[in-house]
């Protein structure tokens, strides 16, 4: 068969393969027909075996090393961009101790004498200020709450779905023009559809114009 | 009679504000309807349908439903909290959070002891009415889906609520659900589409209706929990449901805007197996159906197309009587247009701004029937936005054009003017006096050296204005000591009264001199919708929602002798027919006989010197009279001239160059501005 001039070289099919078998079976006959067969002592056969086997051995374990290896270095990769991700020592610290300075402040206030008390709630009005109807959780966290954000994102969302189920898609909804441009056309005295002219066409252009005019009108008519 | 230039105003971009719910309150006869922009109107049904009362909305304000206990008004929103109305002084009186989110629901149980909130969470709250708040009872077991709407059985035993994909139904005792019943989604619909129960009804004999939204008006058996009948009603949903006193007669209302009609009717003549059956189909409006109530004899229906139409039921009322004819209220029964008419200033009141604008000039002469043309055009000269959230209550511009009020629920502003040919100079007065902290009507005095502010209790605070700040002088109280608010504030000419009506019917007419009470006025059954003093002779013109006109002297305090005739021969029957109310009564300076007058499709000139017409001759024959040769006409005119050519009005005056000002809203301009209306398709279209 010839060889193909393009694509991918023919897979041999299995007569081809037969025939491929056949001449070399024939070539190691035709080579040495007359002589006997070679020898080879057992030793040599059992070294070739034994070499054979820890070659392969050999090729798993570097594969394995391989494997290793590549998994060691993903592994450090991934520690340093954590690394990078996380603040550094010192902002953690730096936070650590505001907190707790905060937290004493506070157990202060509710420690100390009225007068005090007086002093310190006035402070902690002051630095709470911006936190109103907050309150306070174990653990050093605050909760606020607003109230406004929450209620009008739900109306709007409320206003949405009716929105959607009278107007939205699947109602079959044609505009008002359309419903009166339909009474003309079955009307006793059939008249043209409604804005059959759209009369406010280039509206900005028109004032733009207007503007433009009476700038002239005062500039060049000499006015009382 | 004379000719008149007219200015014929339509810049005044007026939009009505869509109907969201409604109530309607048996014992005291009154409908409370709630707009998108959470404003509240009470409109009397025993009075000609007159809009009583107004409570003006907030931006960010959205009312979802409406209930009455008794005769005090709830509503409930989106923002999560119930509001009861204080409606003799037009405010809110307190709000409770409801903490389960934005409401959807509100239903009061019949011997008026719970209220029932459904809510977003899927919670059904029960408050408890006290005598003058409400206090947070109990919670219903917590459904997986929003609460749409509730209903009470009239025992006040079960509750019946309708969420998403399914009704539920609530023993009132231990709050768990007894019933769960599944609503099917439309023919078609995907099957992620959920189906909303938008409307629910629960009846005496334990049936419970429910209009959803893929169109269909069911029948269930609430003892059972099962499925009785099911009308496929429309393509569309099925958004407002509303059933008559006596159970009897059952309405819903659709999105393509049709009403439909079922009554509970045996098909055979005996009594015994009666069914609801779909009667009726009222088509009056073009979008959405919100709002449904059922009176006693009629249909009130309201939604996306801001009309209120009252369809009386023929079955239950007189054929061919006033009573029984169609009735749509457009536009709102007072003046939304303050003319100056000194200067030809005009200001627009909107919900949010307000705007002023000066008239367009003309020198053209021309015939009647002519359109002159423009010198000069009408330009804008200010746009004034409310600061803060709630909406505008009222203003007023005070007739030499210099000062500007106006006042929402939590503030009342003036504001000088100087107006010049092109400069304008606007300042805020910062310091106003502290008793004058809202108003609900205002009302300069006409040398504009004083400013009337109508507040609680009927009285009347007059403030003094000088050159840059205002002094309070006194407060003005009615003898009466009633409780009703002020709609109506007019001060005479010559500075010397002020007359102040109230909703209770009450008109009350203050000596600005002496600052006393100078007399009240014989209280007549309905409400006085428009009332004027004239400025030659000192008599009060006073015309009522059920159109009766009234003249009243204040020198000699008892009806005039023009006034008494009228009321001996009658008013013409075309003339009391009118269903929209008189909402501004002017006068002409030249001509102290005539009067003006005008309601929303004609404006009128009653000239006191001629005689009155009679009840078989045409009430507006002008346009008869114009064909007719000159010695017949004295013969057929009489004192009411009626000109139809201008129409929609919201306002029509006579400035003191003897020129009409027309300030008119066409409807095809608001109706192209209208939101979407479903689309439906008619043949060969």
């Amino acid at each position: 068969m010839a060889t193909r001039q393009r694509g991918q070289p023919a897979r041999l099919t299995k007569k081809q393969k037969n025939e491929n078998a056949v001449k070399t079976f024939v070539s190691a006959f035709d080579s040495s027909e007359d002589e006997g067969p070679e020898e080879v002592t057992f030793e040599d056969s059992k070294a070739e075996a034994l070499q054979s086997v820890e070659q392969a051995l050999q090729s798993a374990r570097r594969e394995k090393d391989l494997l290793k290896e590549k998994r060691k270095k993903r592994q450090e990769l991934f520690q340093e961009q954590k690394k990078r991700k996380l603040l550094s020592d010192e902002v953690l610290e730096e936070i650590d101790s505001s907190q707790k300075s905060h937290s004493e402040e506070v157990q202060d206030a509710s420690v100390t004498s009225q007068d005090e008390v007086l002093h310190m709630d006035e402070e902690t009005k002051q630095e709470n200020e911006k936190l109103e109807n907050s309150r306070k959780l174990i653990g050093n966290y605050k909760v606020t709450v607003k109230p406004s954000e929450l209620a009008s994102s739900q109306q709007k969302m409320a206003e949405d779905f009716i929105q959607s189920r009278l107007y939205g898609p699947g109602s079959r909804r044609t505009t008002s023009n359309q419903l009166l441009s339909l009474h003309n056309k079955r009307a006793i005295n059939k008249s043209a559809a409604v804005e059959f002219t759209k009369k406010n066409w280039a509206e900005k252009r028109k004032s733009k114009a207007e503007m433009k005019k009476m700038r002239w009108r005062h500039k060049h008519i000499p006015s009382s | 009679m004379g000719e008149f230039t007219v200015h014929r105003v339509r810049f005044f971009e007026y939009m009505p504000i869509a109907l969201r719910a409604m109530a309607y309150n048996h014992r005291s006869e009154r409908l409370a309807v709630a707009r998108t922009d959470s404003s509240v109107e009470i409109f009397n049904f025993s009075d000609n349908y007159y809009q009583e009362k107004v409570i003006p909305g907030r931006e960010g304000g959205s009312i979802e439903a409406l209930c009455w206990v008794g005769l005090r008004l709830f509503s409930a929103g989106l923002s999560g909290e119930i509001i009861e109305y204080d409606l003799e002084n037009l405010q809110p009186k307190y709000t409770v959070d409801a903490y389960g989110g934005p409401i959807w629901a509100i239903s009061s149980d019949n011997k008026e002891t719970k209220l029932a909130v459904g809510c977003e969470d899927g919670t059904v709250k029960i408050f408890e009415i006290l005598k003058d708040r409400i206090q947070f009872q109990r919670n219903f077991e917590r459904q997986k889906s929003r609460i749409m709407s509730l209903s009470w059985h009239p025992s006040g035993t079960c509750v019946a609520a309708g969420t998403m994909n399914m009704i539920r139904i609530f023993d009132a005792e231990t709050g768990h659900s007894a019933h769960r019943m599944l609503v099917e989604r439309g023919v078609g619909a995907p099957r992620k589409s959920e189906v909303v129960v938008w409307a629910i009804i629960f009846l005496s004999n334990q049936t419970i209706i429910s209009g959803d939204s893929a169109g269909k008006v069911q029948m269930w058996d609430g003892i059972t929990g099962t499925l009785v009948q099911t009308h496929l009603i429309t393509k569309f949903d099925v958004l407002a449901l509303s059933v008559s006193q006596d159970e009897s007669s059952l309405i819903a209302g659709t999105s393509e805007g049709t009403v439909v009609q079922f009554q509970f009717l045996s098909s055979i003549a005996d009594q015994q197996n009666k069914d609801w059956v779909r009667t009726r189909t009222f088509k009056n409006h073009s979008h959405d159906v919100r709002a449904l109530a059922h009176t006693d004899t009629a249909v009130v229906s309201g939604g996306m197309d801001t009309q209120l139409v009252v369809r009386p039921l023929l079955d239950r009322v007189e054929k061919n009587t006033k009573e029984s004819a169609l009735h749509k209220i457009l536009f709102p029964h007072r003046s939304l247009v303050c003319c100056a008419k000194k200067s030809g200033l005009l200001l627009f009141q909107f919900p949010d701004h307000l705007e002023l604008w000066r008239l367009g000039e003309s020198d053209g002469h021309g015939k009647p029937g002519d359109s002159l043309p423009l010198k000069k055009k009408p330009e804008k000269l200010i746009h004034l936005k409310r600061k803060g959230e709630d909406n505008i209550w009222c203003s007023a511009l005070s007739p030499c054009g210099e000062w500007l009020a106006f006042s929402t629920i939590s503030s009342v502003r003036l504001y000088r003017l100087q107006i010049h040919d092109d400069d304008i100079c606007m300042s805020k007065v910062s310091k106003l006096p502290k008793i004058l902290h809202n108003a609900q009507q205002l009302c300069f005095s006409s040398d504009s050296s004083k400013l009337f502010a109508s507040c609680s209790h009927s009285s009347v605070i007059v403030v003094s204005l000088s050159q840059s700040e205002c002094k309070y002088v006194h407060t003005l109280k009615p003898k009466s000591g009633s409780r009703q608010p002020v709609h109506l504030l007019y001060a005479s000419d010559d500075g010397k009264w002020l007359a102040a009506a109230n909703t209770g019917g009450e008109v009350h007419v203050y000596n600005l001199e002496k600052m006393k009470c100078h007399c009240k006025v014989p209280v007549y059954s309905s409400c006085p919708t428009a009332l004027a003093i004239h400025p030659v002779s000192q008599n009060l013109v006073m015309v009522h929602a059920d159109q009766q006109i009234f003249e009243f002297s204040l020198e000699q305090k008892e009806y005039t002798r023009w006034s008494r005739n009228l009321q001996k021969h009658g008013l013409h029957p075309h003339w009391l027919k009118r269903d929209t109310p008189v909402t501004h009564v002017a006068f002409n300076p030249k001509n102290p006989a005539h009067i003006l007058l005008h309601d929303m499709f004609m404006f009128c000139i009653i000239d006191q010197s001629q005689p009155l017409p009679d009840p078989q001759s045409q009430l507006s024959n002008q346009m008869t009279l114009k064909s007719v040769p000159e010695c017949e006409r004295l013969k057929h005119s009489h004192a009411f001239k009626i000109c139809k050519t201008f129409q929609p009005l919201l306002c029509a005056t006579l400035l003191d160059d003897q020129s009409v000002v027309v300030v008119e809203r066409p409807l095809e301009d608001i109706l192209t501005q209208l939101p979407a209306p479903v689309q439906q398709k008619k043949f060969a279209t």
